[in-house]
């Protein structure tokens, strides 16, 4: 099976969605680290070793902070659909 | 003078590279503000005390631990999330 030929043009407008993916990827995961940091170390450094807890509480947040990255993203896609299809009403 | 595929290549590995370079100190500030902040609220004396050193120092430690254990995680979510993207299209490819 042939793949289908791509033109320049979208194939640096595919190359720029990647970087744009990748890009909010990493903001992503920083905006993460720092959330669970704040939320999940407390403020006094007796030792370097994570606790326990620490580490329940990291894996924990992690996970939530995924989920809820997904559930807010699926409800703004609903949204914006929403959104288009009230124009669209409107309009016609 | 027309840029050979190795020229792009480089230019590619270049901006990788301070790409890179770049977090990395993005990331060292961050932590550096962190730690100051949290171990260090002092200020009746100038110089830096032993017990605030040490905060500083296991507040660094503590912090690259911990993003190594957020990053083994996210990994593991990404690696699921692939899985089912590809299951998804399989089933739709199939229908």
């Amino acid at each position: 099976m042939a793949l289908p030929q791509i033109s320049t043009a979208d194939q640096a407008k595919l190359q720029l969605m990647q970087e744009m993916e990748i890009e909010m990827m990493s903001d992503l995961y920083n905006r993460m680290t720092n959330a669970c940091h704040k939320k999940c170390i407390p403020p006094r450094y007796s030792e370097s070793e994570l606790g326990k807890g620490e580490m329940v509480c990291i894996d924990r947040c992690v996970a939530k902070y995924l989920d809820i990255h997904e559930k807010i993203g699926k409800k703004l896609t609903a949204m914006s659909m929403q959104d288009e299809e009230l124009m669209k009403k409107m309009s016609s | 003078m027309a840029k050979t595929p190795e020229n792009i290549a480089l230019d590619q590995l270049d901006k990788d590279q301070i790409k890179t370079f770049s977090d990395f100190l993005m990331s060292y500030n961050k932590l550096s503000e962190t730690c100051f902040t949290d171990c260090i609220r002092d200020f009746t004396s100038r110089d830096v005390k032993d017990s605030e050193e040490k905060c500083s120092l296991n507040c660094m430690e503590k912090y690259l631990k911990m993003n190594q254990r957020v990053s083994q995680r996210f990994q593991e979510f990404q690696v699921i999330a692939h899985e089912n993207a590809l299951a998804m299209a399989q089933k739709t490819g199939k229908l």
